[in-house]
């Protein structure tokens, strides 16, 4: 496997971890019990992604990398309307999918 | 007919520091990472880091970003805000290829301005989901 693909790989994991992160978050302060627990496990996802991530900056240009992070876009828009009933509007996913095209331009040159 | 909530100003400023925060963040953890030595040894790595201010700096920016990411998040639906500070992606797309040299063709510029126009038709919608209305289309 190439540096290249190596680090697309790894920001890719980060994106899944992103989605599950930030939902542990959001509950956090919808006032759920224990409160603390989410947050708790949300910061230790969100830490085992910054250490992933740092390693794949060493194998990507930061803008590339940066880039292909925003696919987390697709996991975070699906966990929310999935696990936190949030209204995900036609709009919302046009808007997602211009993202998303616009993701896969630049990181077609890498 | 529905009507669009208020959008908070306090919503307003947060994602714009969010972006701010997300900016600077990304430029200086890669200027960070390029200084630790490529030698292989994960032990000397971990002695750069904890010797190196601009890591320092990361955490710190990580945790005011963390702490006004909670403010957000109070104030606005998850799949709302975290399109919306895609913007940083822009951000330092430019900044990456001003201060960093980092190379830029064309395509990337377009994929660029699609990012913007998803931003915009994300800007679009509602804030928060009101009680009661969480079926989307």
């Amino acid at each position: 496997m190439s540096q290249t693909s190596l680090g697309v790989l790894l920001v890719i994991i980060c994106t899944l971890l992103e989605g599950v992160g930030q939902v542990f978050l959001k509950k956090s302060v919808l006032g759920a019990v224990r409160w603390y627990l989410w947050i708790s496990f949300g910061v230790v996802i969100l830490f085992l992604e910054t250490i992933i991530y740092t390693k794949a900056l060493s194998f990507l240009d930061v803008g590339a990398a940066y880039t292909i992070s925003s696919l987390n876009l697709i996991s975070v828009t699906l966990m929310s309307r999935c696990f936190l009933r949030e209204r995900v509007t036609r709009m919302r996913w046009i808007g997602i999918f211009l993202i998303s095209v616009g993701v896969g331009l630049v990181v077609a040159r890498t | 007919m529905r009507v669009r909530n208020k959008f908070p100003l306090k919503l307003a400023v947060g994602l714009l520091v969010a972006i701010l925060i997300d900016t600077a963040l990304q430029l200086v953890w890669k200027s960070a990472v390029l200084t630790v030595p490529d030698d292989g040894s994960p032990w000397l790595n971990v002695q750069a880091v904890l010797h190196n201010p601009l890591f320092l700096l990361v955490i710190f920016l990580m945790a005011c970003q963390f702490f006004n990411w909670l403010m957000v998040l109070r104030n606005a639906d998850l799949s709302y805000a975290q399109p919306v500070t895609s913007l940083s992606y822009v951000t330092v797309f430019f900044l990456s290829v001003h201060y960093l040299n980092e190379s830029t063709d064309v395509l990337q510029i377009a994929g660029i301005l699609l990012v913007l126009a998803g931003v915009w038709f994300i800007s679009q919608t509602d804030h928060v989901t009101r009680f009661g209305e969480h079926r989307g289309v």
